[in-house]
């Protein structure tokens, strides 16, 4: 019998041990891969970045495409919308180039196409996406005298120091530029221009490059043109280019939109088309971001299965749901480990969990109130001596009468107190007034409201535990810790030693 | 004023080495080990163990009669109507919640034992909250015991106010381990629980003599309403007591329950009711730890004795 006491001790004991490690381990690879805080970190920029494309149809059948946003090493995709009623929508993915295709039937109007994502700072993707070895680009196709300004140009860009890309790049924009380079431009020149003729440039050295279009995030800028920006395939890996500056990384809060030569927009069936850009700032509770955040970070399968893959919604109430083990725990400890005595094992976890939706002042004098009228209630029915069910039934309605009047008087006097009413449970309340007017009955007020207080008294101590914000993102971000909860409580089952308020009962027993 | 919270705790090494039996300690290494799930029916049931207690020999107060269903409430004068007393109780009751003693009737007023005089209404209606489960454990449906009056012998009668006093031993692997008597109050409203602040007076197990007393964890020397002296208290009939507690292991299998026994003027020692989790108070009113003296057992008794030769064992241990 010891043999079979201790060993199941030991099971658990190594379970918990393992659940510890496990636990660790995730927790580590959570915050280093997946970017989680220990602490709730409390707002996160969150960009709206809106896409206006507007074009007049033709008369035929109509299909736009437009290079559309995808998630980067710096920004994720938090959400997106389309606004195009009565257009078709479709995702495509062609040689890592994100577009978004919109199909629908003639149409006469001009027509306005919007297109929001809403993007946050991706500070978890830490260099997670690596591109593949890129092939030999095409020599372009150039007319004899560009071809010949070219290789003037080579010539000339082979003096200036940095890279190659970077020689270019500080060549084509000398002020005031050389002769040659004026002559490989029209007149004006645009960012696109360089951009393109950096391309040339490049691939007639055999530098394998790629225009990029992207968006500087800047705080409410409004229909606005994608910025341009080079990426070349130098010292074996990509780098990203300011097309002006010679700068090589990614600016702060640059967003790329496109890679590659293709169109931003393309549009069948229209003409006159045009897209521009706009940019919001927001900011919202990271918290909310978070699962969000882990699931765009990690693009390993293990994610797939894991709670930050699940809708928001389904995740809300798993956030809401992944706190009660802890409250388990704790009422687990308050009950075999400090001696508290309380109405069931599961009410006060019920209360505390009221008491989160109610806030905390509300709430306790909430249930106060409806505690007291209830007991009143209670004496009054019980010299009316009905049978159990009936009257448990009639407590059950009073509570809801009460419930129904308080939240009535507490929308018509403002009383936000009052209105709080709703949010404890029913069956609960009653069941509180039923045992409590039942102890009363039996053993005296005094130990009715010990009874209730105890019950109170935990809930309050379970309530500041689950209502911590910081506890909350702990046990939701780094859920494992719930397999450790579980073996704690296991163990908590095989804890044969005294509670605290049984040393105080058998003190006079002591022997020193 | 820490000092004064501190003092009012012992520390846990000082309760162990009393040998202090805590609650954990009790459910695990106990309870849990002892009394198989599957037996509790026999004791949470009062009738089953009525029918038990009779099988094998133990004396109870006779069964009257049972009410099983709503329909059958309006039959108890029926079921009486050989009895000029008898006692209504829940059969899964627990703490003296519901019992009713009736001392005399006539079809439509009936005298509590208290003096009380209650309507036909009033006793159809009690059934019926028994039937519905008002006085037991979760509320789950019940039936009603009717059986007949305990007529307590007027040996204890200045040393309790009102109630009755019951006699509770516990009993461990069949021997008798611990036992007290529990003596009402005004306190406790004429009921015998510790906790309402009824007095519990250790008894020595080997002789059924007082050796101490204590109300609500404090240590007292006279009753607080009859100012009787509690030290003198003797039980009659002890060898008996302890019978109904070591036949009551072969009875129902429980390594570890708690007999309550009422005297009886006529018929002596009767078992009340079994108790497959019986409380730790009896460790204060005996001034023992409980799991000293089971350790004890454990270690130093024989096994496979009868029930009688267990007994014996046990007053043989006078000290
Ligand atoms: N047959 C009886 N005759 C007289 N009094 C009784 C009888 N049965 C119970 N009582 C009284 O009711 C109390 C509680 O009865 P008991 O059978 O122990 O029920 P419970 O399980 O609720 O404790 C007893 O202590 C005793 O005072
Ligand atoms: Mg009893």
């Amino acid at each position: 019998m010891l043999k079979k006491f201790a060993s199941v001790r030991f099971i658990l004991s190594l379970g918990l041990i393992l659940s510890i490690i496990f636990a660790a381990y995730n927790a580590y690879y959570k915050i280093k891969y997946w970017g989680f805080n220990i602490t709730p970190k409390k707002m996160t920029d969150v960009w709206t970045i809106e896409t206006h494309i507007s074009f007049e149809p033709t008369g035929e059948p109509i299909k736009v495409s437009i290079a559309s946003l995808s998630s980067s090493k710096e920004f994720k995709i938090l959400d997106e919308n389309i606004i195009a009623p009565g257009y078709k929508t479709k995702k495509q993915k062609k040689d890592g180039d994100n577009r978004l295709i919109l199909t629908t039937s003639a149409k006469n109007e001009p027509q306005d196409i919007y297109y929001r994502v809403l993007l946050f700072d991706n500070e978890d993707g830490k260099g997670k996406m690596t591109a593949p070895v890129p092939p030999a680009p095409q020599k372009p196709v150039l007319d004899e005298q560009r071809t010949a300004i070219a290789q003037e140009l080579i010539v000339q860009a082979e003096k200036l120091q940095g890279d190659m890309p970077q020689k270019f790049i500080r060549l084509l924009n000398q002020t005031p530029p050389n002769s040659t380079v004026q002559s490989f431009f029209p007149v004006r020149k645009t960012q696109q221009d360089i951009a393109e003729a950096l391309s040339s440039l490049l691939s007639i050295k055999g530098v394998p490059n790629r225009i990029v279009k992207g968006i500087k995030l800047e705080e409410d800028k409004k229909s606005f043109n994608p910025d341009f920006m080079l990426e070349a395939y130098t010292g074996s890996r990509w780098k990203l280019y300011n097309i002006k500056t010679a700068q090589v990384g990614m600016p702060e809060d640059f967003i790329i939109l496109q890679r590659g030569n293709a169109a931003l927009l393309d549009v069948e069936g229209g003409e006159n088309s045009s897209v521009k850009f706009s940019v919001l700032k927001s900011i919202s509770s990271s918290f909310n971001l978070a699962g969000k955040r882990a699931k765009l970070a990690d693009q390993k399968a293990s994610f797939e299965f894991s709670i930050f893959n699940l809708p928001l919604l389904e995740q809300n109430t798993l956030k809401w749901l992944m706190i009660f083990p802890l409250a388990i725990l704790v009422i687990v400890l308050m009950r075999n480990v400090i001696g508290i005595q309380t109405m069931g094992t599961f009410t006060p976890m019920l209360l505390s969990m009221a008491l989160v939706k109610t806030g905390f002042w509300p709430g306790l004098i909430c249930f106060t109130v409806i505690i007291g009228i209830g007991l009143i209630i209670r004496a009054m029915l019980s010299k009316l001596n009905l049978l159990l069910v009936p009257r448990i039934s009639a407590v059950v309605i009073f509570v809801i009468l009460i419930m129904q009047v308080m939240t009535i008087c507490g929308y018509r006097f403002s009383l936000e107190i009052a209105s709080s009413a709703v949010f404890f449970p029913i069956i609960i309340m009653a069941w509180i007034i039923e045992r409590a007017s039942i102890t009363w009955e039996e053993d005296g007020p005094i130990n009715a409201g010990k009874e209730v207080f105890n019950s109170t008294l935990v809930a309050i101590i379970t309530y500041f535990i689950i209502s911590s914000e910081y506890i909350r993102h702990i046990m939701f971000a780094f859920n494992e810790l719930n397999l450790v909860i579980l073996f704690i409580v296991m163990l908590l089952g095989t804890y044969t030693g005294y509670r605290l308020t049984e040393l105080k009962r058998f003190k006079p027993l002591a022997k020193d | 004023m820490f000092g004064k919270l501190f003092s009012s705790y012992a520390s846990p090494s000082s309760l162990k080495k009393a040998g202090v039996l805590g609650m954990n300690s009790r459910n695990y290494n106990f309870i849990s080990k002892y009394n198989r799930r599957d037996l509790y029916p026999l004791v949470d049931d009062k009738v089953q163990t009525k029918i038990l207690a009779n099988k094998i020999g133990i004396n109870t107060p006779g069964l009257i009669g049972v009410i099983e269903y709503q329909h059958q409430v309006d039959n108890i004068l029926n079921i009486v109507k050989d009895y000029k007393e008898f006692v209504i109780k829940p059969a899964h009751g627990s703490g003296g919640k519901g019992v009713l003693v009736i001392k005399g009737y006539t079809p439509d007023a009936f005298t509590k034992a208290s003096g009380e005089v209650l309507s036909y209404n009033e006793i159809y209606q009690h059934i019926s909250n028994i039937l519905s489960g008002l006085y037991s454990l979760g509320g789950k449906y019940d039936v009603a015991v009717i059986e007949e009056l305990v007529h307590f012998s007027n040996i204890f009668k200045d040393y309790s106010f009102q109630g009755i006093p019951d006699v509770r031993v516990i009993v461990y692997k069949g021997f008798p381990a611990l036992a007290m008597m529990r003596l009402a109050t005004k306190m406790s409203g004429g009921r015998a629980n510790l906790h309402q602040g009824a007095v519990g007076v250790g008894l020595d197990i080997s002789t059924g003599s007082a050796l101490k007393a204590v109300m609500r964890n404090v240590p007292i020397h006279l009753h607080p309403d009859t100012h009787a002296e509690l030290n003198k208290i003797q039980v009659p009939n002890w060898r008996e007591h302890l019978e109904i507690g070591a036949k009551a292991y072969e009875m129902t299998g429980l390594g570890y329950l708690g007999a309550d026994i009422v005297l009886d003027a006529d018929r002596g020692p009767m078992m009340l009711e079994l108790n497959a989790r019986p409380g730790l108070a009896i460790q204060i009113a005996n001034g023992i730890g409980l799991a000293g003296v089971l350790k004890n057992i454990d270690d130093t008794y024989p096994s496979g004795l009868t029930a009688q030769q267990r007994v014996d064992f046990v007053l043989g241990k006078k000290s």
